[in-house]
C-alpha cells in the first residue's frame, strides 16, 4: 500500500489536520451499492470484502485510491469507472397509450439471464440483450427508457462507490440508518448548531452527547486537533461514540483534545476513591502489583485533572443533544462557561425545547433564548426533469439557542 | 480573528445587544460614546469588563449587553437584517462543501462578507479563503474590513470579475462557492481552481430556478458529477404560556343552561301573554259595566310580573354552579393552569436561494490518475 501524500508525520498541534486523500488500511469505509444501499466495512489488512451478489474483492485493491470513486468488480479486481455525465433526453411522440400492464413483453427468462451472468457476460451486454428482446421497448418514452436502463443497471452491475467520510456523509448515513440513535440530528440542524455554538479551532467546548457521538464527531472535526472538548456522559467509563468510527479521525487529533467525565465525577462534591501508595500498604509489592497500582494512580490523576479543568471553567460554548432534562444540564454546566458563551440545545421534540425556553426566559443569565427548526428539501435536477424528491425526511429536530451573560 | 480574551480591551470589536431587534457593533475607542435610547455610555467604561456584561448608563435608566462577536451576531448587527436568514444556508453549505480547519476555499463574490466571516472562522488560521469581488468600491471596503478584524492572514481579497478572468489560484482549492448572477460563466474557472488529488466540491447560490438549470448544464459539461440541489430554511418559533384550554364539557353545560333559561323564559312569556290576554278580555267585558276597576287590575299584573322574574334568576345561579362543577375556572378560584405552546412565527422567509452542489472527482480532471 502507498502512504497518503500528506502522511501523519507532522504532529505539531498547530499543523492543519491532514485532509484524508486516500483510503488507508484500517479505515472504516462506507460503500454505496448499485441498489442505493450504503454499507460500512472496516478495511482489515489481507481481508476480502464480500458484497454478496455484487461480488467480492481484496482490501488491498481499494487501499490507496481517493475516496468518492466508483469501482467495478471484475474477477475480484477493481476497475475505476469514469463518472457519467447527465444525458439530455429528447422529447419524442411516444406515450404510454399502447402499453398495457400484465402483457408478456420479455421473452428472456430469469434462468437465461442467470446463465448469461454465470458465463461472465458484462452487465451492460445483458441489459442490451434485454432491451433488444423487449416487445414494447420502442413504444416507451425516452424518460421511461432511461428509468428502465437505470433499474436494470442497479440489478446487474457489479460495482460500488466509496463515500468520503465527511461530516455531511457520515451524518446522512446515520440519519438514514437509524435516526433515533442520533436523536434526529439531521445534517442541516447539526450544521446550524455548529455555527450557532461558534465552534472553531482553538475553542474550548462542553458537550453532552447522547446521540451516539454525532455531536462529538462534529465538534472534533471543526476543532481540527486544536482546542478542547470535554463531554459529560451517563456511563461510568468514557463512552464509545459509535459515529466516530466512520469519521476515521487520526488518533493524534482526538486523544489530546477529548476528555470525558460522567454526571458523578462532574459533581463538585464527588469524592474520588483514594489510591493507596505502595509504601503505605506496608511490605514490598510484587512487580505486577506495582504496575497495577501505578495504572490506577495514573487513571485517578487524569480524572482529577479533568475535574479541575471543568471546575476552573472558562469554556466557550455548550452543546447539548441529550435524553436528560436540558435545564438540569444547563444548571450544572453553565457556571463553567465564559460570559458571552453560546449554548445550543437540540431535541427531537419541540415540547422539550419550548419548555426549556420558557424556563430560561425567567432567568437573566440567559440572553434571548430562541427556538427554531430547520426545513430541508432536496431536488432532483435533470434536464427537463427537475422537481423536489418524492420522499423526504420529516424533521431534523428543534434547536434552542441562547447566550450566557 | 476576534478577541478570544475573557475581558474587553481597547480596540475590540463588540456586539452591543439592545433588544432582539436592535443589535449593533462598535470598536472600543476611549473618548468615544455610545448613545441609544437605552442610555448613553462611554466606551472607556467598557474596557476591562468581562464579555457578556450587562451595563447600565451613568445616568438614567436602561441597560445593554456587551457580547463577543461571532459571524452570526455580527451579521445580525449589519444594517440590512435580512442576512440572518442565511444562517441555515451558510451552515448547510459549509458542511456539504466539507469545509473544516485547514481547508482552502474559493468564494465569489464577497458581497456583505457574511459567508466570508463564517468560513474564515471554520477554516481557522491554518486555512485560507480566497474571496473575489467584481465591484471595486465594495472590494476595497471588504478588504479594509478584513484587515481591521485581523483576518488578513486567512482571507485574501481580490478585485476581479471571475466570470471573465478566472481565479488567482489553480489546483489547490478544496471547495468553491459561487454567489454570482451567472455562476455558469465561472464553472470552468472553478474547475481549474479545484485540487485534483481528491474530490473537489462546488456550490452555486441562485435564487431562480432558471439559473439553477443553466448552472446544472454548465457543471455537467465541465465534468462535475453528483449534481444535486437543496433548499434549506430556518423556521423560528414563538413560544407562549397560555391558560390551559378549557374542556368542551364546560361549554356543553353552558349551552344546556342557556337552552333551559330560554325555555323557562318562553314558558313565562306564554304564561304572561295568556294572563294579559285573559285580563284584556275581562277588561273589555268589564269596561262596558264598571270603569274605575282598571287601576287596581294593572297593579295586580305588575306584581305578578315581578313574581315570574324570580325563577329565571334562580336558574342563572344554578348555571354558575353547574359550570364550576364541569371544570370551568371561576375568576375567584385558584389561578387557571398554564401550558406552553409554540408555533412558527407568522412572517418567515419562504425562500433564500437554491443551493446547487456538485463534485469534481480526481478522474474528471484532464488526466485520469489511474
Amino acid at each position: 500500500m502507498s502512504e497518503p501524500p500528506n502522511g501523519q508525520s507532522s504532529s505539531t498541534l498547530t499543523a492543519p489536520p491532514p485532509i484524508i486523500n486516500a483510503i488507508r488500511t484500517g479505515d472504516n469505509v462506507l460503500l454505496r451499492l448499485p441498489t442505493g444501499d450504503v454499507r460500512n466495512f472496516k478495511l482489515e489488512a489481507d481481508a476480502t470484502i464480500n458484497l454478496g451478489k455484487f461480488g467480492s474483492f481484496h482490501v488491498s485493491e481499494l487501499v490507496g485510491h481517493p475516496y468518492g470513486l466508483t469501482h467495478e468488480i471484475v474477477e475480484k479486481k477493481l476497475r475505476v469507472v469514469l463518472p457519467k455525465s447527465i444525458e439530455e433526453l429528447e422529447d419524442t411522440e411516444a406515450t404510454n397509450e399502447l402499453i398495457n400492464d400484465g402483457k408478456y413483453v420479455q421473452p428472456l427468462t430469469a434462468d437465461e439471464i442467470e446463465s448469461l451472468k454465470q458465463s461472465g457476460v458484462h452487465a451492460s451486454d445483458i441489459i442490451k440483450k434485454q432491451i433488444e428482446m423487449h416487445a414494447n421497448y420502442s413504444l416507451k418514452t425516452e424518460y421511461s427508457k432511461d428509468k428502465y436502463k437505470k433499474r436494470k443497471e442497479a440489478k446487474y452491475s457489479k460495482s460500488f462507490t466509496t463515500i468520503e467520510p465527511t461530516l455531511f456523509n457520515v451524518c446522512e448515513y446515520w440519519f438514514k440508518k437509524d435516526q433515533n440513535r442520533i436523536r434526529d440530528l439531521r445534517i442541516d440542524s447539526l450544521s446550524q448548531m455548529l455555527n450557532l455554538a461558534n465552534i472553531q479551532p482553538h475553542g474550548r467546548y462542553l458537550a453532552v452527547d447522547d446521540a451516539s457521538g454525532m455531536v462529538v464527531s462534529a465538534i472534533l472535526e471543526r476543532l481540527g486537533g486544536n482546542g478542547r472538548l470535554l463531554t459529560i456522559c451517563d456511563v461510568e467509563s468514557p463512552p464509545a461514540y459509535p459515529v466516530m468510527t466512520q469519521m476515521n479521525f487520526p488518533k493524534e487529533l482526538v486523544t489530546p483534545i477529548l476528555s470525558s467525565l460522567n454526571w458523578a465525577t462532574a459533581d463538585d462534591d464527588y469524592t474520588p476513591i483514594t489510591i493507596l501508595e505502595p509504601s503505605a500498604s506496608g511490605g514490598a509489592l510484587s512487580d505486577k502489583a506495582k504496575v497495577r497500582v501505578n495504572k490506577r494512580k495514573a487513571a485517578s490523576d487524569i480524572l482529577s485533572g479533568t475535574r479541575e479543568e471543568l471546575f476552573a471553567g472558562g469554556f466557550d460554548g455548550l452543546i447539548v443533544a441529550s435524553e436528560y432534562d436540558p435545564f438540569s444540564i444547563l444548571e450544572r454546566l453553565s457556571p463553567y462557561l465564559n460570559g458571552s458563551a453560546n449554548i445550543v440545545v437540540h431535541s427531537p421534540h419541540l415540547q422539550t425545547v419550548s419548555d426549556l425556553q420558557t424556563t430560561l426566559r425567567l432567568r437573566p443569565q440567559y440572553l434571548a433564548p430562541s427556538v427554531s427548526e430547520s426545513f430541508l428539501r432536496r431536488y432532483q435536477v435533470l434536464p427537463g426533469r427537475t422537481h423536489p424528491t418524492m420522499t423526504t425526511t420529516g424533521s431534523g429536530g428543534y434547536i434552542m439557542h441562547t447566550i450566557k451573560v | 480573528m476576534w478577541s478570544t480574551s475573557t475581558h474587553i480591551a481597547v480596540g475590540d470589536l463588540l456586539v452591543v445587544w439592545l433588544t432582539r431587534d436592535m443589535i449593533q457593533s462598535l470598536v472600543v475607542t476611549p473618548g468615544a460614546d455610545f448613545n441609544s435610547r437605552f442610555g448613553n455610555y462611554r466606551h472607556a467604561d467598557f474596557v476591562g469588563l468581562p464579555y457578556g456584561s450587562k451595563v447600565r448608563p451613568r445616568t438614567g435608566t436602561g441597560f445593554i449587553h456587551l457580547l463577543r462577536p461571532t459571524p452570526e451576531l455580527w451579521t445580525l448587527a449589519l444594517p440590512h437584517r435580512t442576512q440572518i436568514l442565511y444562517l441555515a444556508d451558510i451552515a448547510f453549505i459549509t458542511s456539504w462543501l466539507d469545509i473544516r480547519p485547514g481547508a482552502i476555499v474559493v468564494e465569489a463574490g464577497t458581497g456583505s462578507g457574511s459567508f466570508t466571516h463564517s468560513v474564515a472562522r471554520t477554516v481557522g488560521s491554518a486555512g485560507k479563503v480566497h474571496s473575489y469581488e467584481f465591484h471595486e468600491a465594495r472590494a476595497s471596503k471588504a478588504r479594509y474590513k478584513f484587515s481591521r478584524r485581523g483576518m488578513a492572514n486567512i482571507v485574501s481579497l481580490t478585485h476581479r470579475n471571475v466570470c471573465m478572468d478566472g481565479f488567482t489560484v489553480a489546483g489547490t482549492a478544496g471547495a468553491v462557492f459561487l454567489d454570482l448572477p451567472a455562476p455558469w460563466e465561472a464553472v470552468e474557472h472553478a474547475k481549474t481552481a479545484l485540487r485534483n488529488d481528491r474530490a473537489g466540491r462546488i456550490c452555486c447560490f441562485s435564487p431562480c430556478i432558471e439559473q439553477v438549470l443553466r448552472t446544472v448544464s454548465a457543471l455537467n459539461e465541465s465534468g462535475f458529477t453528483d449534481i444535486t440541489m437543496y433548499e434549506t430554511l430556518l423556521r423560528p418559533h414563538e413560544v407562549n404560556q397560555v391558560p390551559a384550554l378549557p374542556s368542551v364539557s364546560s361549554i356543553s353545560a353552558k349551552l344546556k343552561d342557556a337552552a333551559r333559561v330560554r325555555e323557562e323564559k318562553r314558558l313565562i312569556q306564554i304564561a304572561t301573554a295568556r294572563t294579559r290576554h285573559a285580563e284584556k278580555r275581562k277588561r273589555e267585558e268589564d269596561a262596558d259595566e264598571l270603569e274605575p276597576k282598571k287601576v287596581k287590575t294593572d297593579a295586580d299584573a305588575g306584581a305578578r310580573a315581578e313574581d315570574v322574574e324570580m325563577p329565571g334568576a334562580a336558574v342563572r345561579e344554578t348555571a354558575a354552579e353547574a359550570g364550576a362543577a364541569a371544570g370551568e375556572a371561576d375568576p375567584g378560584d385558584a389561578p387557571p393552569a398554564m401550558q406552553i405552546v409554540s408555533k412558527v412565527v407568522q412572517e418567515v422567509r419562504g425562500h433564500t436561494s437554491y443551493l446547487t452542489f456538485a463534485r469534481l472527482l480526481p478522474s474528471a480532471h484532464a488526466a485520469p490518475s489511474q
